[in-house]
């Protein structure tokens, strides 16, 4: 499965959940986010969560549920919808010490907030000469699925992760939004955690007992050898599903499930493609410019002579999102371009 | 079909030769074996013979020119072919694509129609995002520069077929535009390997593919097995690449050079005390000097005075090279699929003991792992082969051409050894060197172990 | 001049009269307010002949004539209460307590200076004196402020479960009242009884705006924070005795109540808004009245009436801050710029979070991957 080194294993703290056996709870993606905020918060009284209708209400998405009942009102703190100005202010508290959650209730919103989000979070360490940091985790919806239009269907990590001071962490499933999410709250610098709307709801396995995922830590989903696919998030899961069809047709993919793009774990992947000869990155955001474009850049670079082909690349249609269903599930890096790019790129076309 | 001629390499180093002369013109007769060309390489002028009877049809490239090796230089008609329509495919050649075999030539006119490139490909997900924001506007992709076409291959494709020893040229391939690729490659080895077996029970190449066969012709392995060892009961093994190389070079060293051998004892205790102390002394550094290294460092110095031994034949002159450039045979394992390589120390007299050992570890771990790139294995001037770490007193090594001499150096022995008339216990070394005749006569190389002697058992002088 | 009582009345007013009393402060604490407004404007003086001289590079914002404001406010608070202002910040660093030598060598781009030369003029850090920042966005820093503010209540009293004992100090400039997020982070104060003051440092122009042509009720602009429920006041920022008397009492009523409050603090920039401002939105007459008024000139008369100072020991004053300042220069002038490692450090905490993955560091180009190593130092690539 995925490389190790020693320094992880010998952290304690550092299980894969795929790995650990034992009892495991079959809950939802939201459960899983919830389980993780909630075992920080009761571990460190510094910790606490704000956004808009996390208290009250429950949270948009359901995925504060019952934390205003257990931590009360001065840790679990509904906000206007003033993201600019709720955003800055925890850069402020954390800037101070303090280790807030911002939930947004989608990161389209957080464009709002642009400015604390990207130009004080990741930038106070490095302005203050290293005296003072930001450790917070921005958390919230992020991608396009549910028809929501474009204005609400924002991939930021497109935008985003070509500044430098964050982390980004997406992860694809219940089981690593739970181990990585607890990681992101016990980080020293600024984490923006990624969720899907569209991944909610979705039943995942999660071990019993504390675990934490280490960033930059990749897993190899399905061993194989004749094309590496390379993705995070939810499109994680079109590959996996995408493989199963190319199997029939005898390419044997191997789906590695980067977890977080900074930071990036290259290794796993350059082991992979120098084994396949092959690549396709799969991106949900826009192809210019994008984490996809970094990674296939850094693959030719590492991989050049193992290479048979260019390295691929899937990413949502270079249009704003569109409304429709149809249009936008064609808009979206699913499982038919990806089938059609691995085809491509081992000469099955 | 016509017979096309292309630019031979007549040399290792070889990568693009000189038309000197035209000994034959167009529409004249030709027979196989008959010298055509005088071609001039990087080191001599050679004779280029044909191997085919016909007539010469089209001068492709004419006297004075040079091209690279592997450029189509002429063309010549079979029995029965039209001259003037060969001579008219040539002209075509010339202007448009000059060079190349026909496989690849061809293969590229065909798969440029085909629409596996992106450019034609149906509207999907990838090749959406290319066509309309990259390639639009951007010529086809099997236009050629002006030299000549481009020789299309993956990356892939390039390091399989240079690690087996494959010309990348003899390749035809299915990729987009004609681009060589990885199963391509794997496809031409599966058919070498066929062909190997093919030939060595019929004896003839009229079944393969013109690709295959200058592959094969290229290794150029042609040994006749007795018929007495293909009738007892055994199993074939295919011919790694690099065993064939090995099979046809030495081959070649051994039938064409005038071997004979030198061999010397040389007291190594000094040697050995100096190493041990060395190695002490620099043992928390990591560094750990071997015998070897010593050797390598006594010959390279040796040079100065004996500047024969870093020499090649070359026909009609001598040359003596002024780098000096050791190289060190490195067996791979077993599990690599055995065989044998040649890791260089370039400029060996100017490098000091612990520079020599640092890189013959790191050539020998390379070797028995990743492998060797062309550059790290080219150009020795010289070469050592030891197999004293095996226990083997004495043995004597086939030269590696075009090299002059190599040095078979054996295990270091406690002996009975008379010193100042007494008997006392002693550790010795014997060293033979195999010389080609033709540069180097025996009492030059009884100098040159003279040479060698002093340094080792002075080895004092190997640290200065 | 300016005292108005507010409409809500508290007890944050100034006048003459209590202008020209002094505080029942040891002379030493007097003399000191003075010290520090003659060190900054002879720093600030410095600053526009270093800026000319090339040795200041960027945006460069002097402070000079409104020294009473950073020095009135810092001494109003305790040296735990934080402070937060925009990117005419060199006032405030050295009112804090920032060394001149580490401010200058900072705006010298040298590793003396407060952020070892990676912030520059308009972003002064200094953590032991909790002044955080010096930011250079316009408005930017209002709800960072609100969320220092935030902090340290949620320290007393949720995770000492005490008594809010801390104010953090706002500062921003009118031009900033006209940015959302000044809103936002008033609204969020209000809402969520953040103890911070807003500080609008008026100084009646945005740039080479006069405020009234950018602002609305300018004339009024106390009425921003009334509209978020923060309790307001109007300060004469010229004059460094009204201005500590009434910060002081704001700044108590705010701790005690755990309540944001918005001042609005007029007062007057001598020189441009920047260095390469021409200052041809306002007549030379105008400049020459408020300079009449000038703070550091009327603390001086103060203290005299008082018998607090003399002639001779102004002259001392003025000689040992010069003396100070020149010390400052010479500092930033030899103080070695920063070591090329230095681009790559300071990026992240833990680039790679404390519980690392198996990637290797030299994976990642650039400065991203940044703290301890060096990754284009040489090593790029695989082999």
């Amino acid at each position: 499965m995925s490389r190790s080194n020693s320094a992880v294993l010998s952290n304690p703290l550092f299980r894969e959940p795929t790995l650990m056996g034992g009892v495991t709870h079959e809950i939802e993606f939201r459960d899983a986010v919830r389980d993780a905020m909630s075992e920080e918060m009761r571990r460190d009284k510094r910790v606490f969560l704000l956004g808009e209708e996390v208290a009250q209400y429950d949270g948009a998405y359901k995925v504060s549920k019952g934390m205003l009942a257990e931590f009360g009102e001065r840790r679990i703190i509904d906000t206007p919808i003033s993201e600019s100005g709720f955003a800055g202010m925890a850069i402020g508290a954390a800037a101070m010490g303090l280790r807030p959650i911002v939930e947004f209730m989608s990161w389209s919103f957080s464009l709002v907030a642009a400015d604390p989000i990207l130009n004080n979070a990741p930038k106070m360490l490095y302005m203050s000469g290293g005296q003072l940091g930001c450790p917070i985790v921005f958390r919230g919806n992020d991608g396009a699925g549910g028809q929501l239009g474009s204005t609400h269907s924002w991939a930021v990590e497109g935008l985003f992760s070509n500044v430098p001071g964050v982390k980004i962490v997406i992860p694809s499933c219940a089981a690593d939004a739970k181990g990585l999410l607890k990681t992101a709250i016990r980080d020293d610098d600024p984490v923006f955690f990624m969720e899907s709307e569209r991944l909610l709801s979705i039943k995942g396995h999660v071990p019993e007992g504390e675990y934490l995922i280490p960033f930059g830590h990749a897993l190899v989903r399905r061993v194989g050898t004749q094309c590496t696919l390379c993705s995070w998030g939810r499109p994680v899961n079109f590959c996996l599903e995408a493989a199963e069809i190319l199997a029939k047709e005898g390419i044997d993919c191997e789906v590695i499930d980067l977890r977080t793009i900074r930071p990036l774990d290259l290794p796993t992947v350059v082991a992979s493609v120098r084994k396949t000869s092959c690549a396709v990155v799969v991106d949900q955001s826009w192809s210019f410019a994008s984490p996809g474009a970094e990674l296939a850049s850094q693959i030719h670079r590492h991989c050049f002579d193992d290479l048979d082909n260019f390295v691929h690349r899937v990413h949502s249609d270079d249009v704003p999102t569109p409304y429709s269903s149809k249009l936008e599930q064609e808009y979206l890096p699913n499982v038919r371009k990806i089938c059609e790019a691995v085809r491509s790129a081992t000469y099955r076309a | 079909m016509p017979i096309e001629i292309t630019m031979p390499r007549l040399s290792d180093t070889m990568e693009a030769g000189t038309v000197i002369k035209w000994n034959v013109k167009e529409g004249d007769a030709v027979k196989s074996g008959s010298i055509v060309a005088d071609i001039e390489t990087d080191k001599a002028t050679m004779e280029m013979q044909c191997f085919d009877d016909g007539r010469m049809a089209a001068i492709v490239v004419e006297a004075g020119r040079q091209v690279k090796v592997g450029t189509l230089i002429a063309l010549v008609a079979l029995e029965g072919e039209n001259l003037a329509a060969v001579k008219a495919l040539a002209n075509a050649a010339k202007s448009a694509a000059p060079t190349q075999a026909s496989a690849a030539a061809t293969s590229a006119t065909k798969s440029s129609n085909d629409s596996t490139s992106p450019v034609g490909a149906p509207a999907s997900a990838v090749t959406q995002t290319e066509t309309r924001h990259g390639m639009e506007g951007f010529p086809a992709e099997n236009a050629v520069d002006g030299d000549g076409p481009r020789m299309r291959a993956s990356p892939v494709a390039r390091r399989m077929a240079e690690d087996h020893g494959l010309s990348i040229q003899s390749i035809q391939g299915t990729g987009p535009a004609g681009r060589i690729i990885k199963r391509d490659v794997e496809q031409a080895l599966e058919n070498r390997s066929a062909a190997k077996s093919a030939s060595t029970s019929s004896a003839t190449h009229a079944t393969l593919a013109p690709a295959q066969a200058l592959a094969v012709s290229t290794s150029g392995v042609q040994t006749a097995s007795s018929p007495l060892a293909l009738a007892l009961p055994g199993r074939d093994v295919a011919l790694s690449g690099m065993r064939q190389v090995i099979a046809r070079r030495l081959v070649e060293s051994k039938t064409t050079i005038p071997h004979y051998q030198v061999t010397m004892k040389f007291d190594m205790d000094a040697l050995l005390e100096l190493r041990a102390s060395f190695n002490t002394k620099l043992a928390s550094s990591g560094v750990k000097l071997s015998v070897n290294d010593f050797l390598v460092r006594a010959c390279a110095l040796a040079m100065a005075e004996h500047p024969y031994f870093n020499a090649s034949f070359a026909g009609d002159h001598v040359r003596v090279h002024s780098v000096v450039n050791i190289g060190v045979a490195i067996s791979l394992p077993e599990e690599k699929g055995g065989g044998l390589v040649v890791g260089v120390i370039r400029d060996a007299d100017h490098k000091s003991l612990r520079q020599i050992s640092g890189e013959t570890k790191a050539l020998a771990e390379k070797a028995r792992t990743k492998g060797l790139t062309v550059q790290e294995m080219s150009d020795a001037t010289f070469t050592i082969s030891n197999l004293g770490m095996f226990g083997v007193e004495h043995f004597t090594a086939i030269i590696n051409p075009p090299n002059s001499a190599i040095l078979a150096c054996g295990a270091a022995v406690e002996q009975p050894v008379v010193r100042n008339r007494e008997l006392v216990v002693g550790t010795q070394m014997q060293a033979t060197l195999s010389l080609d005749h033709r540069v180097i006569d025996g009492a030059m190389a009884a100098q040159y172990l003279a040479s060698l002697k002093e340094f080792i058992e002075e080895p004092e002088t190997l640290v200065i | 001049m300016m005292a108005t009582t507010t409409p809500s009345g508290s007890g944050a007013n100034s006048t003459h009269g209590a202008a020209r009393k002094l505080p029942a402060l040891p002379s030493t604490t007097l003399t000191k307010w003075l010290r520090e407004m003659h060190l900054i404007r002879e720093f600030e003086v410095r600053c526009m002949q270093s800026y000319q001289e090339k040795k200041i590079g960027g945006f460069c914002h002097v402070y000079i004539g409104q020294e009473a404001v950073a020095v009135g406010c810092t001494a109003a608070v305790n040296l735990e209460d934080p402070i937060i202002t925009a990117y005419r910040d060199h006032g405030h660093a050295l009112a804090r307590g920032m060394s001149s030598r580490a401010c200058m060598a900072e705006m010298y781009g040298k590793v003396g200076g407060c952020a070892k030369g990676k912030g520059g003029s308009m972003h002064m850090f200094d953590r032991p004196h909790n002044l955080y920042g010096g930011h250079g966005i316009v408005g930017a820093q209002t709800p960072l402020g609100a969320g220092i503010a935030f902090a340290t209540k949620y320290e007393d009293e949720v995770m000492n479960a005490g008594r809010n004992r801390r104010v953090t100090l706002c500062f921003l400039g009118d031009g900033a009242v006209n940015q959302g997020s000044v809103y936002e982070a008033m609204n969020l104060a209000g809402l969520f009884d953040i103890p911070v003051i807003f500080i609008v440092e008026n100084n009646g122009y945005s740039m080479g705006t006069e405020i009234s042509r950018g602002t609305t009720m300018s004339h009024e602009l106390t009425i921003k924070g009334r509209a978020h429920g923060l309790k307001e006041a109007t300060i004469d920022g010229m004059d460094v005795l009204a201005v500590y008397h009434d910060m002081h009492e704001l700044a108590n009523w705010c701790r005690e109540n755990s309540r944001p409050a918005f001042v609005d603090m007029k007062c007057y920039r001598y020189k441009g808004h920047s260095m390469s401002d021409p200052r041809k939105y306002r007549t030379r007459e105008e400049e020459e009245r408020h300079e009449l008024n000038d703070a550091i000139g009327k603390f001086e008369r103060t203290l005299l009436d008082h018998a607090v100072v003399t002639d001779a020991s102004i002259k001392e004053i003025m000689n040992s801050t010069r003396e100070e300042v020149r010390d400052a220069l010479k500092f930033s002038n030899e103080s070695p710029e920063p070591d090329m490692s230095e681009l790559y450090t300071d990026v992240f905490v833990e680039p790679w979070g404390r519980f690392t993955g198996s990637s290797l560091p030299e994976f990642m180009g650039g400065a991203a991957n940044a703290c301890r190593f060096h990754a284009t130092n040489g090593k790029e690539g695989l082999v």
